[in-house]
């Protein structure tokens, strides 16, 4: 398992320095993406009166798969 | 659905900020990729501080770049909300006024990191408001942006 993890932190090291290679603009050329995220995209805005509010809005209207409910 | 972020919006966000003397950082994901993190997102997120008069001037820049705000809504912005979603400009905007894990955007401005003139959060920041959040899609990735972490001391200038 260590090894694994020792061959991870390797690729992912590779990432960063070849990212770092990269001007800021190619690097957010590559990194900002556009998919349509159900519900989320759905309303030109919303607003919360607390984070707290927002993370329970998330966890109660957003599909599971997206990621934004609250971590067990 | 609005245009994918690039950097000359990152850009004019800069520009027009600056112009109304809006105090903000670039944090979470978006603020990451500009210091170097190589990873996707969608959306711009952008700490404000709060207050009216950076409020009044948030409502200026941003209706400066295009997103058609409501006057309830630009209200709201004035008043201090802590989260505010924009998903009907010309690029999807996150406005966060109180992110987790950070206790006062001064604190953040002193630890502030400037990338080619854009004010982004340290990232001893992001990774704070990252775990307070404790989102499933944040512990996912925070293994590896604690290794950029590491990364980016070891290398910065």
């Amino acid at each position: 398992m260590a090894s694994g993890d020792s061959k991870q932190r390797r690729e992912w090291e590779a990432e960063f320095a070849a990212a770092a290679a990269r001007p800021l603009r190619t690097r957010m050329r590559y990194a900002f993406i556009r998919t349509y995220k159900p519900v989320l995209d759905d309303a030109p805005y919303r607003s919360f009166d607390t984070m707290a509010e927002y993370r329970q809005w998330c966890q109660k209207n957003l599909p599971d798969w997206l990621g934004y409910g609250s971590a067990v | 659905m609005a245009a994918r972020f690039d950097y000359a919006q990152a850009e004019e966000i800069a520009r027009a900020f600056a112009s109304y003397g809006v105090r903000y950082l670039f944090i979470g994901k978006s603020g990451a990729i500009l210091l170097g993190y190589p990873d996707t997102t969608q959306d711009a997120d952008v700490f404000a501080a709060k207050g009216e008069a950076n409020g009044r001037a948030i409502v200026a820049a941003l209706r400066e770049l295009g997103f058609p705000l409501s006057d309830s809504q630009a209200a709201e912005i004035v008043r201090g909300k802590d989260f505010v979603q924009l998903r009907s400009g010309p690029f999807d905007l996150d406005l966060v006024f109180a992110p987790d894990g950070i206790e006062t955007f001064d604190d953040a401005w002193r630890r502030h990191v400037d990338v080619e003139g854009f004010p982004v959060c340290h990232l001893d920041d992001i990774i704070a408001s990252k775990i307070a959040s404790n989102r499933q899609k944040d512990r996912e990735s925070l293994p590896r942006l604690q290794a950029f972490r590491e990364y980016w001391l070891r290398h910065r200038e």
